[in-house]
């Protein structure tokens, strides 16, 4: 073992866990520790900083040979994600001013970035724990309604059943050809052997069920209901987005066949067509972005019948563009005290006469989401089609982009609320530098990434 | 002289940013500097317009530099014979639009004034782009400052009438995508070269079958613009409940868009298919046409007859387009901007009795050439125009388009078959419940016993008067002077008849079976020709 690599190949990871060592430190001395959230801001853009310069130097190396490995497409989805942290902090200002919000939080960023790097199944089992864990609390610590707790134990409940399909299918491959290591999947993918395919479908199932895919969806509203506004945020973000790219590190770039390709469109088709019919129905703003999230989780699976280099690229730019437009969205909400009554779509009426900027980001991030052009969203959904119609499925394009016209409405209807209808309640408003801020920070990116989509996709 | 293209195209954006930096409470530095940029517009375009180089083929001011090079995607604009009208059009309802809601928008007055520099950005966009993602991304942009302009400026069930328009276009658009993904990979398998420019897009030639089904995808996004029968539901709804400027810039120019989209990509791209279903889209032209016209007949609401009386006026280039002679072409080009033009007028004449009186009910209305003389010399005009009253710019594209049509029809005729025929002369009863319709209204509004929902009525002002007299001057100026226009079209036009017919079309005049209805005429007009 070499360990100037250790030290260098997880940077990453070593400063994130440094941050969530001396914010326990300052939780320990102090009773209202101050700078709690500049301290987790700091290691995560430190640890964002650290895989942006090595992704940039083209650093390559396996620490620990066949579970644990970074080379620089890898470092730039792990930069990408981390700094999707930095606004959901900025977010979080309002509601958790305890030191153990970071300190969970960091935690689970941590399992996200050894998820990506996993090169095995025992890697990739111990990164979603990690990241899982932490969340169950942080979706429990916002509790500010009676259903909080039951959420937080739906969600619960569910994960460890993803958890322990994943192991059943994981411990069928390590039966069918002893090894862990993940290229025994994109094996098995092709494989004939009954084992093979019963495992590769059990470890399918576990990630539908993480990245709330129908019918493995129920938990996600609840928990998005339930949660509080960054815990949402996080949740689907950046945990969406590790579970997302812990499936391409399995897949890695093995073409698909037919019945496996199957399965791949058919449960995520169903997603997009009920997540976003039922995300019209729903009078939670929190609530419809978890019907909206499943049908998003839909499209991303689509990347998946693309083979080759394009399927990173696609996953990698639609996570990009998804990420940064939610928490766009989520950083434009109005808050108030009351949770439950600020969560309410009504509340958005009016929006544009008392806080036109917020407004107009939130109008940008729904069009986003529902994919119109020139917005990110609209590249990423087609570079996704574009992969998917390469790959020879024009008729699955064609039902995936009817059922992304359905979610058109429910989207324009949040634009409806927020410009085009009196206001309802007329509460003080307040802008808050914060979430400005937050706003902003996803703002200037996804200009970028619309504007130059060529240019960030050569990165990846 | 490309810099000008660029500018003319990007001056709207630069536009919105400055709005953006004027405090709210300005509201008349607003107003005056949208007025002032869109006018800049207006000129910058006028000056490519009078340079623009009728004796050459081909994009002219052209702009290509590439955008997403991995895709095969670039930033490719210029202008040609097809597109240089309808972005002179654009230009031209720019400061009229603008001036025209000075007193009717007073509520979110900046953000008013930038989704009318947006649209106008994504309008002139579309007209001007060369690449088909490009095109596709300007062409879906647009219904962003749409939807907001009749969603929040909108009558009282605006809400309705904006979610139908987004929904309804946004459909069309999706299938539209799956098609052109599916025709840029069908070239790259073709060719191995990754391109969306509509050049080379020109050159793959799909099996019909597969031609069939990609015009079918783009057809009903186009259609649904355009709008023709039975896709036209949207229409009534969207007049009605936008404000004047919306409705103006979508009668004006967006449902241009349909039409343009089928003579730059949806016929030229899929000639065979579109010559195997020519029949069909004629005779939904045809339906266009009359449904339309009957519709107009019996609304109760100024506006909606206005917004029937699109349908069918549309129905007109349709029908010009398909029928593929080069008459019935260059009637079809010339059609679009005399309905920009007429519809236009006619909106901003209902505009200004709305902002006066509070209702578009045509029983409210009566006499009023007794208490507003100037407004209902206008009135009468604009009304003349849409009937197609010789002189005015709506008799040159009707007549001919009908010429085309019949002078495609005729040959088919003689050789046995009926339907292009029968198609052409339900056409023109078309023009016949056209003048019903319109002088009808003018009858009730205009004469009679005076009635109006508040006396004593104010005349139009200065500001309105003026508005009004350029749209005449262009009116006419169209309807006497159509050979300009014609020139610039000409080359494009015979480009656009070559490609979807494949060859020349055969000079009738050397069949002999040149019909005995069509050669006088034809020799009156021999000098566009």
């Amino acid at each position: 073992m070499n360990w100037e690599n250790v030290v260098l190949a997880m940077l990453p990871e070593h400063l994130l866990l440094v941050g969530i060592v001396l914010l326990i430190v300052l939780e320990l001395v102090s009773d209202r520790p101050r700078g709690a959230l500049w301290l987790a801001i700091l290691a995560v853009a430190a640890a964002t900083a650290a895989a942006a310069f090595l992704a940039t130097s083209g650093y390559a190396s396996a620490p620990f040979a066949g579970h644990f490995s970074v080379d620089p497409a890898t470092l730039t989805a792990k930069a990408l994600l981390l700094a999707l942290v930095l606004p959901t902090l900025l977010l979080s200002r309002d509601d958790f001013s305890e030191t153990r919000f970071h300190i969970l939080l960091l935690s689970s960023v941590y399992g996200v970035c050894l998820l990506l790097s996993a090169d095995s199944f025992l890697t990739m089992f111990l990164g979603l724990e990690i990241m899982s864990l932490p969340v169950y609390v942080l979706v429990l610590l916002a509790f500010q309604r009676p259903e909080g707790p039951e959420a937080a134990l739906k969600y619960l409940v569910l994960s460890s059943a993803a958890t322990a399909t994943f192991l059943m299918g994981v411990s069928f491959l390590y039966g069918g050809t002893g090894t862990l290591a993940l290229t025994a999947f994109s094996q098995a993918l092709g494989s004939p052997n009954t084992m093979a395919q019963a495992a590769v479908v059990l470890v399918v199932v576990a990630f539908f069920l993480k990245a709330a895919i129908v019918p493995f969806h129920a938990w996600a509203p609840d928990a998005y209901e339930g949660a509080s506004v960054p815990v949402t945020a996080y949740m689907a973000t950046v945990v969406k987005a590790g579970v997302l790219l812990a499936a391409l590190r399995l897949f890695g770039t093995t073409p698909v066949g037919r019945p496996m390709a199957d399965l791949l469109t058919l449960l995520p088709l169903i997603s997009m067509v009920w997540g976003n019919l039922a995300a019209i129905r729903q009078t939670s703003f929190r609530r419809m972005i978890a019907y909206s999230s499943i049908a998003h989780a839909g499209y991303l699976f689509f990347a998946f019948l693309g083979a080759g280099p394009g399927r990173f690229q696609a996953v990698v730019f639609y996570i990009l563009a998804y990420a940064l437009m939610n928490l766009l969205a989520f950083a434009s909400l109005p808050r108030g005290s009351d949770d439950a009554a600020s969560d309410r779509l009504d509340s958005l009426k009016g929006l544009y006469q008392r806080r036109p900027f917020a407004a107009l980001m939130l109008g940008l991030a729904m069009l986003s989401l529902a994919g119109i052009p020139p917005l990110p969203g609209f590249i990423a959904k087609f570079l996704i089609f574009k992969n998917v119609i390469a790959a020879g499925y024009t008729v699955y394009a064609v039902l995936g982009l009817i059922g992304s016209y359905l979610g058109i409405y429910f989207y324009l209807r949040v634009i409806q609320y927020a410009f085009m209808s009196a206001d309802a309640v007329s509460q003080p408003s307040n802008e808050r530098t914060l979430a400005l801020s937050a706003s902003v920070l996803c703002l200037v990116p996804a200009v970028l990434v619309a504007l130059f989509p060529g240019w960030f996709i050569g990165l990846l | 002289m490309a810099e000008l293209l660029n500018f003319v195209v990007w001056l709207p954006v630069a536009g919105m940013l400055a709005i953006a930096l004027i405090p709210a409470s300005q509201e008349n530095t607003v107003r005056q500097l949208t007025l002032w940029l869109m006018i800049v517009q207006f000129v910058a375009t006028a000056v490519l317009y009078v340079n623009f180089d009728s004796s050459v083929a081909g994009l002219q001011f052209e702009t290509r530099v590439p955008w997403i090079e991995s895709w095969g995607v670039s930033y490719h604009i210029g202008l040609d014979g097809i597109n240089i009208l309808l972005v002179m059009l654009t230009a031209f309802l720019g400061p009229l639009v603008v001036a025209g809601a000075f007193s009717a928008i007073t509520k979110e007055v900046k953000l008013f004034y930038a989704m009318v520099f947006f649209i106008q950005f994504a309008m002139m966009g579309t007209f001007v782009a060369q690449d088909l993602f490009l095109f596709y991304v300007f062409w879906e942009t647009m219904l962003i400052p749409m939807f907001l302009i009749i969603g929040i400026w909108g009558g009282e069930r605006r809400i309705y009438a904006t979610l139908k328009f987004f929904l309804y276009t946004a459909f069309g658009s999706i299938l539209m995508l799956a098609a052109l993904i599916y025709l840029v990979w069908s070239l790259q398998n073709a060719t191995g070269q990754l391109s969306f420019a509509f050049a080379d897009l020109y050159k793959v030639r799909l099996p019909v079958q597969a031609q069939t089904l990609l015009l079918g995808a783009f057809a009903l996004s186009f259609a649904i613009k355009v709008p023709m029968f039975p896709l036209h539901t949207w229409l009534p709804d969207a007049h009605v409940e936008a404000p004047t400027a919306g409705s103006v810039i979508l009668a004006g120019v967006l449902l241009k868009m349909g039409t343009y989209g089928f003579m730059k990509l949806g016929f030229p791209l899929f000639p065979d298919a579109t010559q195997l279903y020519t029949p069909l889209i004629m005779a939904l032209a045809v339906i266009s046409i009359v449904v339309g016209a009957c519709l107009a007949l019996v609304q109760t609401d100024i506006k909606k007859v206005i917004a029937y009386s699109s349908i069918s006026h549309l129905g007109y280039v349709m029908l010009g387009l398909v029928s593929l002679d080069i008459l019935g072409i260059q009637g079809a080009v010339i059609q679009m901007v005399s309905h920009g033009l007429t519809a236009a007028g006619l909106f901003f004449l209902v505009g200004m009795i709305y902002e006066r009186c509070h209702t578009r009910d045509i029983a409210a209305y009566g006499g009023l050439a007794k208490i507003m003389p100037v407004y209902s010399v206008f009135f009468a005009i604009m009304t003349l125009a849409a009937v197609g009253l010789p002189t005015t710019s709506g008799f040159t594209g009707e007549f001919l388009v009908l010429l085309g049509a019949f002078n495609a029809a005729w040959p088919l005729h003689v050789a046995g078959s009926s339907f292009s025929l029968v198609m052409a002369v339900t056409a023109v009863s078309g023009v016949v419940l056209g003048a019903m319709y319109m002088l009808w209204l003018a009858q009730r509004m205009l004469f009679g016993a005076v009635k109006a929902p508040h006396l004593p009525l104010a005349d139009i002002n200065l500001r309105e008067k003026s508005i009004m007299a350029i749209l005449v001057v262009a009116v006419f100026w169209l309807g006497l002077f159509p050979q300009e226009a014609m020139r610039k079209t000409e080359i494009a036009a015979r480009q656009y008849q070559q490609m979807v017919v494949g060859a020349p079309a055969p000079q009738r005049t050397a069949e002999g079976a040149t019909p005995a209805v069509a050669a006088p005429v034809a020799a009156t007009l021999g000098s566009t020709r």
